[in-house]
This record gives C-alpha cells, sequence and structure tokens, in this order.
C-alpha cells in the first residue's frame, strides 16, 4: 500500500464517519432519499470546475449550497413538499450536468474516483469531516428534539428555520466530501444505508449513532482496502459492502 | 393577593386573513387550575401556542412574570415507531434540567426501570406520562397541557388527571389546561375560560358554566350535556 493510499484510507475513515453521522438524522427524519437526489444538483458545479479548470469539487459544493437555499426558500414560501423541489431540481441538475460534463468524467462523477483524488482533495474532505462531526456532536440536542418532537423543540426556544438550515448545509457538505469516493450516483452507501442498518440493530439512539458510524466506516474501509486486491472499484465495493451489512442486519433483527 | 404568574391583555391573533382568537384577557395566579374549554376550531390550541411565543400575536399583550419557568405539552406527539430512543435519552434532551431524569421519572408514576424502554414502545397513556415528565424536568412554575389525554383511553385519561392533580398539589405549580371534558373541568380547575375566537365566559366553574353560555359555546346539543352532568356533579 502506497503513503497516498494511507492518507485515502485515514481521510476516508473521517468521511465515512461525518457520512453515517448526518445519515442517521435523515433516516430518523425520513429524508433517506434527499442526499441521493440533492447530490445530483452538485453535478452543473462539477461541470463548471471541469471546463473552466478549477476544483470541480469546489463548484459541487458551491452548487449544493445554492440547491439548498433554494429548496429551502421555495419549501418555505410555497405549500410544496421539500421532496417535490429536490425532486425538480435533481433532474433538471442530471440534465445539465450530462450535458456538460465530458464522457470520462461524467462516469467519475456518477461513480467516484478515488485514484484521481489530489492531496488538495484529502486534505479538504478531511477537514470538512472533522467539522461535520464537530458541528453536529456540538448540537446534538438541539438537532434531535427538532427532528422528533418540533413542537417541543419550538416550545424550548430552538429555532426550526435555523436547525432546519443547518442540516441542509450538512448534508451538502457530507456530500461534497463523499462523492470523491463513491460519487454523485452511490452517495447514499455512505450515509443512509449504515444509518438503516445500525437503525435495525439498535435498541437505543447512542447505539443507533455509534453503529451508524462504525458501519459507514467498515463499508467505506472495507470498499477501499477491498479495492486494492480485487477488479472492482472502491466505490461500487463500498456500496456492495454496506447493502450486504444491511442485509445481515435483517437477517439478525428477524432471529 | 398573590401576584399574577400570567397576564393576558386583549389578546387578537389573526393567521392569514382569518381571525383566530378575537379580545381576550385573563390573568393566571400561582397555583391555579384554569381550563380553556370550547368547540373544535376555537382557537384553544392557537392561544397556547401563543403565549409561548410559537405563534405571533396580532395585538394585545402576554406578560408573563419574570423568571417564571414554563412546560408545555403539546396536543399530539407521535413517535416515529422506528425510532430507537429510550425515556432516559429523550428526557435528556430537555434543555433545561433542574430535576433529575430518575426523579421526573418516579414523579410521574413509572418505576426506574422505565427509564429503558424505548418511545415508540409506549401505550398512548404511558406517552403521557413520558411527556409529563419531560415538562417537569425544568421544574416549572407553570404547565401548559395541550388535551393532554386526547390519545388516552378512558382508564388511563383518569389516572393521568389524578396525577396531574396530586403533582400540582405537591409542587404548587400552576396549570393552564385545554380540555373537552367537563367533569375534568369541574373537578380540578378554579377557573374555566369558555373560548369561542372570544372569550365567552370567565369564572369559577360552577359559576360561569350556566346552561346559557354552554349552549353559546357549543350550540344546542351541549344543554342536554349540561343539564346531565349538573345531575352527576350535584
Amino acid at each position: 500500500m502506497t503513503e497516498n493510499f494511507l492518507a485515502i484510507l485515514f481521510s476516508g475513515i473521517f468521511v465515512a464517519a461525518a457520512s453515517g453521522l448526518v445519515g442517521s438524522f435523515l433516516v430518523m427524519r425520513r429524508m433517506a432519499l434527499m442526499s441521493d437526489a440533492l447530490s445530483h444538483v452538485a453535478l452543473p458545479g462539477i461541470a463548471l470546475g471541469v471546463i473552466f479548470h478549477f476544483q470541480p469539487l469546489a463548484g459541487g459544493l458551491l452548487f449544493l449550497f445554492l440547491g439548498i437555499l433554494l429548496i429551502w426558500s421555495v419549501e418555505k414560501k410555497t405549500s410544496l413538499a421539500i421532496e417535490s423541489v429536490t425532486g425538480v431540481l435533481f433532474v433538471t441538475s442530471l440534465a445539465v450536468g450530462a450535458l456538460l460534463i465530458p464522457e470520462g468524467e461524467l462516469l467519475e462523477a456518477f461513480f467516484g474516483s478515488v485514484e484521481n483524488l489530489t492531496t488538495f482533495q484529502i486534505f479538504f474532505q478531511t477537514v470538512i469531516s472533522a467539522a461535520i462531526i464537530v458541528i453536529v456532536l456540538s448540537n446534538l440536542k438541539k438537532i434531535t428534539l427538532i427532528s422528533i418532537a418540533p413542537e417541543l423543540a419550538a416550545a424550548s426556544r430552538i429555532s426550526e428555520n435555523s436547525m432546519e438550515l443547518l442540516l441542509l448545509a450538512l448534508i451538502a457538505l457530507t456530500i461534497t466530501i463523499g462523492i470523491g469516493f463513491v460519487g454523485v450516483l452511490l452517495i447514499s452507501a455512505l450515509s443512509i444505508v449504515p444509518a438503516a442498518t445500525a437503525r435495525n440493530l439498535s435498541g437505543n439512539f447512542k447505539t443507533f449513532l455509534i453503529l451508524s458510524v462504525v458501519l459507514a466506516v467498515i463499508s467505506l474501509s472495507g470498499g477501499l482496502i477491498g479495492s486494492q486486491f480485487a477488479t472492482i472499484g472502491p466505490g461500487i465495493l463500498t456500496v456492495l459492502i454496506s447493502a450486504g451489512l444491511f442485509v445481515i442486519s435483517l437477517l439478525v433483527k428477524r432471529s | 393577593m398573590l401576584k399574577n404568574i400570567l397576564q393576558v391583555k386583549n389578546l387578537s391573533v389573526t393567521l392569514g386573513n382569518q381571525k383566530i382568537i378575537e379580545g381576550v384577557s385573563f390573568n393566571v395566579k400561582p397555583e391555579e387550575v384554569v381550563a380553556i374549554i370550547g368547540p373544535n376550531g376555537a382557537g384553544k390550541s392557537v392561544l397556547l401556542k401563543t403565549l409561548l411565543g410559537i405563534i405571533p400575536k396580532t395585538s394585545g399583550e402576554v406578560i408573563w412574570a419574570p423568571g417564571v419557568k414554563i412546560g408545555y405539552l403539546p396536543q399530539r406527539f407521535q413517535v416515529d415507531k422506528y425510532l430507537p430512543m429510550t425515556i432516559k435519552e429523550f428526557l435528556n434532551l430537555q434543555p433545561k434540567q433542574e430535576y433529575k431524569i430518575e426523579e421526573v421519572i418516579k414523579m410521574v408514576g413509572f418505576p426506574i426501570e422505565a427509564a429503558d424502554k424505548v418511545l415508540s414502545h409506549l401505550s398512548g397513556g404511558e406517552m403521557q406520562k413520558a411527556l409529563l415528565a419531560w415538562t417537569l424536568i425544568g421544574k416549572p412554575d407553570i404547565l401548559l397541557f395541550d388535551e393532554p389525554t386526547e390519545n388516552v383511553d378512558v382508564v388511563n385519561q383518569k389516572s393521568i388527571y389524578t396525577l396531574l392533580h396530586h403533582l400540582q398539589d405537591t409542587l404548587n405549580i400552576a396549570i393552564i389546561l385545554i380540555s373537552h371534558d367537563l367533569h375534568v373541568v369541574y373537578r380540578y380547575a378554579n377557573v374555566v375560560i369558555c373560548l369561542n375566537k372570544e372569550m365567552i365566559c370567565r369564572g369559577l366553574p360552577q359559576e360561569a358554566l350556566t346552561t346559557e353560555k354552554l349552549g353559546e359555546l357549543y350550540g344546542d346539543h351541549a344543554f342536554f350535556h349540561h343539564s346531565h352532568l349538573g345531575h352527576t356533579h350535584d
């Protein structure tokens, strides 16, 4: 294993931990498909990065932030459900992205390209992941309460708007750091699938959060290490491991 | 004369173009139990939420005594049936904790082992007790209850009101309570407020709830209910 691979693995552990943590809130809020749909909004930004030769992930992040602000404000100002707005934005972004991104780069954006991660990207992903983890843990009670009981949170003077916006921003960041590993199409393997597996296996909230993080880390580490010995890409292997763990959790739950 | 814990002066709330509450005024003193009654859509829940600041008032005043601590139990609290969260973990989410979790669990009549029960496994009555524990943990001076027995069967409704009465007695807290059940109002409330957008009556339940006022509040069918109730109460 090269030094670069170890750096990628180290970064991957942080990325997976942040994704698992944010994913557990998405599963809890029944927004499981949100990150999947939202991830496509990054594509036009990635396209601009490829065309104008700047960091594609920065373009992706910018578009994700614009996307969540648009979704949030449309949801607040109209009676449309958040899924409907996301749905419209998702297909439009996918079409624009597919139109603008050259075929080779498009596949990388769809399924991830660990081998093309630059030192800057590895560093950026690690720092952002650590920031996500710190932000979630320092707002854990508020985010949890607003997710399970918005009325109790409002009575406790917790602002629903600011917490929702914070969560959407965290989702955007989580997607951005995960794209390099698994791509926009498979992003839920890092966030939603581990959280769904953890929910199957947990009898309390603490275990749920910890398991969600641990399972995401096992999936991505397994994908990265396994791909060194097989002819299968790390992104796809990560998804298969993640899905395999979910199936096992169903069997364990049934027994 | 005890100082008011809450003063509501000429309160009006308009949502969109619809007037929900108009010109409501009342006071709440420490240790007083105030029941708000009225038909569906009368603005009862909106009134509670306006008192809490969740819904903004259009005009009038809501003046809480300085430093007063408020506990609130909403009308609906449905937990996702897959949510893996114990009662203890739920109570630990309360931002202001002045009692220990174990203390409030005992106060509401749960055995201490109930702390590890998962929320989604609780019955309607147990869930109300867990919510009651949630409101108590901040050591409130006043509790606001929006139909605390809405999703609870009759036997558990009685035990929740008995528990509320006991808590009010032992902890010396004031209560504002929305209830559909006039028996509860007669039995536990010091003051009743009849609300149907405007305040139709206010006072001691036995004095304020006249047949005419109830008829005005609920429509004609309430006449029969009240006269029947009057016999059981007397």
